[in-house]
């Protein structure tokens, strides 16, 4: 019944949908308005169903039965609902809808709003029309199994539960970006306003995105067993993609509601945010690549996706090209400016974007012409991690920098002591790490620099009142400020642990002992343990840290038979200056009683995940100093009865 | 039995090599060579048996004194330019190589010129929120 209900949710969602789409495009209105709410609540509910079907195990609901298994503890049961193709394209659904629903709710009534809801409903028909068609989650089985099939077991871990509602925050949330793109190219209008009221959902989908590459990241590292946590896998870069190319539009957004300059581009580049994640989707989900994510994978559903990108893309392409020669040019600048220093920005951002992009695709057309060739990490460290190093060294200069002018001299001199500070920590580095390697030396170099130096320009703002004055600083320099430094943390993070991870695979037998970095790891012995549903293969592994303190770890190998397939746990000692990882391995075929254990160190990896979470956290403090603002010019509006001012005009400085 | 367990180790002793440097080289070239029978793993992070094989065979390579290229060599002649993750850098791969620096360099001198050319030397500094001349 409960499934029923959904399935009848779903349809109305999709009712109200095309309706929104029909409105919002001709004659607007709070009907509008309306119409979006309710399609966001109508979806939400029918992911509820959803969800409930698979809380209460109801194995005569297709999707249940294939995916859940009444061993499974509730969290991941819940998680269930969108861990596999059409629970994730509901979830997909979901997601469009309350974009849709919140701007309703939230922006001001008029044409911009109108439109892009009527855009944003164009999009959730098209999403909801497939779900309904070719992936609907509510199927029934008759006759209903008695048990289900379980869960990707990979896929039972808190981080991974997660991951894909905030990947889609930040991937479905571009598509309101695109909507309000196209239909600030409807009207005719990308200015000032315009980019003003893009920002805060831009900045929205890309914290959301952040997180959940963080999260994707975080669970590779300790749940694939082999202590990676980037490795420049299609997948990863699926999803890096759009990431760049919303970092630049975040910024280039800056220029355009500041300035009003700019404003082609930024436009171009909401646009071509949402076409990557569509991309991103179409090449996880079509199977056209291996991977170690990709999981559900389908040839069909691939075309559907890539007819999707090409119909949604293509539109707005040709709106774009019907549009763009209008608008206008901005004022001048000068190119040493804030002006320049943004666009320097996005020149390195989109470049690096259309890297990632060659360096993914190649292989694969590679593949298809029979041409054996494979693009991995070596790769993007000479060609990626360069570019962006030249793009940090600027980082901590262009929050200095006035707009339309700017004197570098004056920077450069009071940035000297980051210069100074990053210097001794690079060097510092080096001597740690036991001898000079240049890409150590230069990335912590370039990270100690962004900190250091983004600390500087956090004192110079707050001016002669000192640490006092550094909270009443404006939110949003807050925002960009936490931001920055968890890019600077990120890069130290991961060039110290790419330059001084170790890694290990000892054999050991019973009772052996392994010695690595001043830690010894004596193999006692490896015992059948049984978890709610899954058995496992467990060590006990007793270790002496170098200060002499005892501890004992249980690395362990999982069978879950619902499903059938071994999963890895590995053990993690936590210490101030990174990871001890201990993962078991197999038996040695030749010997059985002896065990693969690998051991590595991984120097500094929380400042990598720390890092990512700062950049995030910069990102919802920004927005939360637009929401602030937004509040404030709304009463000073109110204040002069009906002084009409304008809408550019208004609001506290930045 | 001992034997037995003798023979084991020596097919799975994967003891480092003496000379760090020398291990760090192989290490890093684990790093770029891929597992052959994993999905996407260079043979540095799988358990494998044959990614056993793989790393001893480079650290063999490496203290017998091969160069990099060498090393890289012998196993795309084995498994064909895949098991590298490295692309060539001859032939088209030069491409691969040059066209992130290209395609820079190329819109920042074209970005640079234009505005070089359209430069205004009487322009002023503005304040932080963009909008308004100091003068009012």
């Amino acid at each position: 019944m409960i499934a029923e209900l959904g399935h009848l949710l779903a349809f109305l969602a999709l009712a109200t949908a095309a309706t929104q789409s029909a409105l919002g495009l001709t004659t607007g209105g709070v009907a509008v308005k309306r119409l979006a709410v309710a399609t966001g609540v109508f979806s939400l509910l029918a992911l509820l169903a959803l969800v409930i079907s698979f809380v209460r195990l109801d194995f005569s609901v297709a999707l249940v039965a294939e995916h859940s298994n009444s061993q499974k503890p509730l969290i991941y049961r819940i998680a269930g609902a969108w861990g596999n193709h059409e629970g994730s394209m509901l979830l997909w659904c979901v997601i469009m809808a309350a974009y849709g629903a919140g701007a309703a709710l939230f922006m001001r009534p008029d044409m911009l709003r109108d439109r892009a809801l009527g855009v944003q409903g164009l999009l959730t028909t098209g999403s909801l029309t497939y779900l309904l068609l070719a992936s609907s989650p509510f199927t029934r089985l008759d006759p209903a199994p008695l048990d289900g099939a379980g869960l990707n077991p990979l896929l039972q871990d808190p981080a991974v539960a997660l991951h894909p509602p905030f990947l889609y925050m930040g991937y479905v949330g571009m598509s309101f970006v695109f909507s309000l793109a196209a239909g600030g190219l409807i009207i005719g209008k990308i200015d000032r306003d315009w980019a003003k009221r893009v920002r805060p959902w831009a900045l929205t989908a890309w914290s959301g995105l952040t997180i959940g590459i963080a999260l994707g990241s975080i669970w590779a590292y300790y749940e694939l067993g082999w202590g990676g946590w980037w490795f420049w896998d299609p997948v990863e870069n699926a999803s890096f993609m759009p990431w760049l190319v919303g970092a630049a539009l975040i910024h280039s957004l800056i220029v355009t509601e500041k300035r009003g300059g700019m404003a082609a581009w930024t436009v171009f580049l909401a646009v071509l945010t949402f076409c990557l994640a569509l991309l991103g989707t179409f090449l996880v989900r079509s199977g056209v690549m291996t991977s170690v994510h990709a999981f559900a994978v389908d040839p069909t559903r691939g075309i559907v996706l890539l007819v999707g990108l090409a119909i949604a893309g293509g539109a707005a392409l040709a709106l774009y090209a019907w549009r763009a020669p209008k608008l206008m040019a901005g004022p001048e600048f000068d190119p040493v400016s804030r002006e320049g220093a943004l666009i320097l920005n996005n020149l390195f951002l989109s470049v690096a974007a259309a890297l990632v992009l060659v360096g993914t695709v190649t292989p694969m057309f590679a593949q298809a012409l029979n041409i054996s060739l494979s693009i991995g990490e070596p790769y993007f460290h000479l060609t990626f991690a360069p570019m962006m190093a030249v793009l940090l060294l600027a980082m901590p200069v262009a929050p200095m920098a006035s707009w339309r002018k700017a004197d570098l001299t004056p920077i450069l001199r009071s940035l000297a002591p980051a210069a100074i500070v990053a210097f001794i920590v690079a060097v510092a580095a080096t001597v740690l790490h036991g001898g000079f390697a240049p890409w150590l030396f230069v990335g912590v170099f370039v990270g100690a620099w962004v900190v250091a130096g983004v600390l500087r320009d956090l004192l110079r703002r707050a001016g002669a009142g000192g640490v006092g004055r550094l909270f009443r600083l404006p939110l949003a320099v807050w925002g960009m400020a936490i931001a920055h430094i968890g890019i600077g943390l990120f890069v130290i993070g991961a060039t110290t642990e790419t330059a001084s991870r170790e890694e290990r695979t000892f054999p050991l037998a019973r009772g052996e002992t392994a010695q690595m970095a001043g830690w010894s790891f004596r193999f006692d012995d490896v015992r059948q343990a049984e978890g709610p549903n899954y058995y496992a293969t467990r060590a006990n592994i007793t270790v002496t840290h170098p200060n002499g303190g005892i501890q004992v770890i249980h690395p362990e190998k999982r069978i879950y038979p619902a499903a059938g397939t071994p999963t890895t746990e590995v053990a993690i000692l936590k210490t101030l200056t990174g990871d001890i990882y201990v993962a078991l391995g197999d038996t040695i075929r030749e010997a059985p009683g002896v065990w693969r254990i690998r051991i590595a160190r991984h120097p500094l990896i929380d400042w990598i995940f720390g890092g990512a979470g700062l950049i995030a956290l910069g990102g919802f403090v920004s927005l939360a100093a637009r929401i602030r603002r937004r509040e404030k010019a709304t009463v000073e509006e109110q204040a002069p009865a009906s002084g009409a001012p304008k809408p550019a005009t208004a609001g506290a400085p930045a | 039995m001992i034997a037995v367990l003798l023979l084991a180790f020596q097919l799975a002793t994967e003891a480092p090599l003496p000379d760090a440097g020398q291990e760090a080289r192989a290490q890093g070239l684990m790093r770029e060579i891929r597992c052959v029978v994993c999905e996407n793993e260079p043979v540095s992070q799988s358990t494998a048996d044959i990614a056993v094989d793989m790393r001893r065979k480079i650290r063999e390579q490496v203290s017998e004194g091969k160069t990099d290229g060498e090393i890289r060599g012998y196993f795309i002649d084995r498994y064909g330019q895949y098991v590298s993750l490295r692309p060539p850098t001859e032939g088209l791969g030069v491409l691969l190589w040059a066209f992130p620096f290209a395609l820079l360099a190329g819109v920042a001198g074209l970005i640079g010129w234009r505005s070089f050319r359209s430069r205004h030397r009487d322009l002023a500094p503005l304040p932080d929120d963009g909008r308004s001349d100091p003068q009012g």
